[in-house]
């Protein structure tokens, strides 16, 4: 499974990860606290003009900031038919740009570096039990699992269509799960043996 | 409890995490259906409802968070192919990081409702139907709304009505999660289910 992370370089892949999730942090919750149309179409601006300056590194986070716009404007029309036009537009602008930063951070950004900021920033997590130490060990597995769901539907489909000659549908999902817990169970028992848990 | 009983412990525990966030983004990948607010319709929250029922409050808001995680780190698992950090400032961003507390919440229903003894396929599928209106529904609704208001700027009024449109959809994912239960139970007699198993 692929990320929406470019290949192509631009400006911002050579800033740090931990740098570009700050700038991140900061600026969205600027956007959220500052109402102000103004401040919010000066942002606005601002950030699509960043945006664009990444170029073709910006295309597979495209879709997401196309989604926003269209969000965007139903919100917007929204507030207007309630007659608040003014804070539909501030509203849908604030939508845009933060969808953006978040979409310049996730196009510029190895997996792996984020992984790094992400694992730091997550061990108070481990008070409540979460393995924070093998995020990337879980995050492989699910990856690995996930393939295992499509490859375990496609041979109950294919099994239940051989039966009775329909498709299968919302009727494969209890068996899938019954399927998966076990491959689990095996998977779990392997990862005591091997790593030692 | 022995050190061997802890260490097969930690490592299901591993691996039943990782299996109910990739359960979420094998969901991400049936077709959303796209509403009014942004908001749209996914087989996802199915997913939640079943990680409370299936692994109990703790494991259920682990998977989600391992799942939020992956989404934040970019990768594209949300329905439409959608991920990275912008997903986080959309309209329905309320709806997706209420995932873990819903999780958690239908965990916790779960476990009180099926009590301490053995159940039988039937009253576990009754009680994971609950668990799942009070998880899935009330608290992913709850963030929904609140989401809406701070990020789309909707009165209250207008995030509950606009909220409203998905209940009957996830009252479906309700009685499904109810009956893949029924269908674990059966099939999985040694299964606990609200988190007892490990």
């Amino acid at each position: 499974m692929g990320t929406l992370y470019s290949e192509i370089p631009s400006w911002m892949h050579r800033l740090p990860a931990g740098l570009k999730l700050l700038l991140l942090a900061l600026s969205s919750m600027a956007l959220l606290v500052l109402s102000d149309l103004r401040i919010q179409a000066l942002a606005f601006a601002a950030i699509a003009l960043l945006y664009a300056s990444l170029g073709a590194a910006s295309r597979p986070t495209r879709r997401l900031v196309v989604v926003a716009l269209i969000a965007s404007a139903l919100v917007g029309g929204l507030h207007a038919a309630t007659g608040q036009p003014w804070l539909g537009l501030a509203s849908g602008l604030r939508l845009v740009s933060t969808t953006m930063l978040g979409a310049m951070l996730t196009a510029t950004t190895r997996f792996g570096d984020l992984l790094g900021v992400a694992e730091w920033l997550l061990s108070p997590l481990a008070r409540l039990g979460l393995p924070v130490e093998r995020l990337a060990l879980q995050l492989g597995l699910m990856l690995r699992f996930a393939e295992q769901f499509f490859v375990q539907w496609q041979r109950l489909a294919d099994a239940y269509r051989v039966r009775t000659g329909r498709s299968g549908g919302w009727r494969l999902l209890a068996p899938l799960t019954i399927h998966m817990l076990i491959t689990a169970r095996n998977v779990a028992d392997a990862l005591a043996i091997r790593l030692k848990l | 409890m022995t050190t061997e009983h802890r260490t097969e412990t930690r490592a299901q525990r591993i691996a039943m995490v990782a299996l109910f966030a990739a359960l979420l983004a094998a969901f991400g990948m049936i077709p959303k259906i796209d509403l009014p607010l942004g908001v749209p319709i996914t087989a996802q929250t199915l997913g939640v409802m079943l990680a409370g029922c299936m692994l109990g409050a703790r494991m259920g808001f682990q998977a989600m968070v391992l799942f939020l995680a992956a989404v934040a780190l970019g990768l594209p698992l949300l329905s439409g192919g959608r991920g990275g950090m912008g997903v986080f400032f959309l309209p329905s961003a309320g709806y997706l990081v209420s995932y873990p507390v819903a999780a958690a919440v239908a965990g916790l229903v779960m476990r009180a409702l099926t009590g301490g003894g053995p159940s039988s396929p039937a009253r576990l599928a009754g009680c994971a139907f609950a668990a799942s209106v009070v998880g899935g529904i009330v608290v992913v609704h709850a963030f929904g709304v609140v989401g809406l208001m701070l990020l789309a700027k909707l009165s209250f009024v207008q995030a509950a009505v606009g909220t409203l449109v998905f209940v009957p959809g996830d009252l479906v994912k309700c009685v499904l999660v109810a009956l893949i239960v029924h269908t674990v139970a059966r099939g999985l007699p040694d299964w606990r289910f609200g988190g007892r198993h490990l």
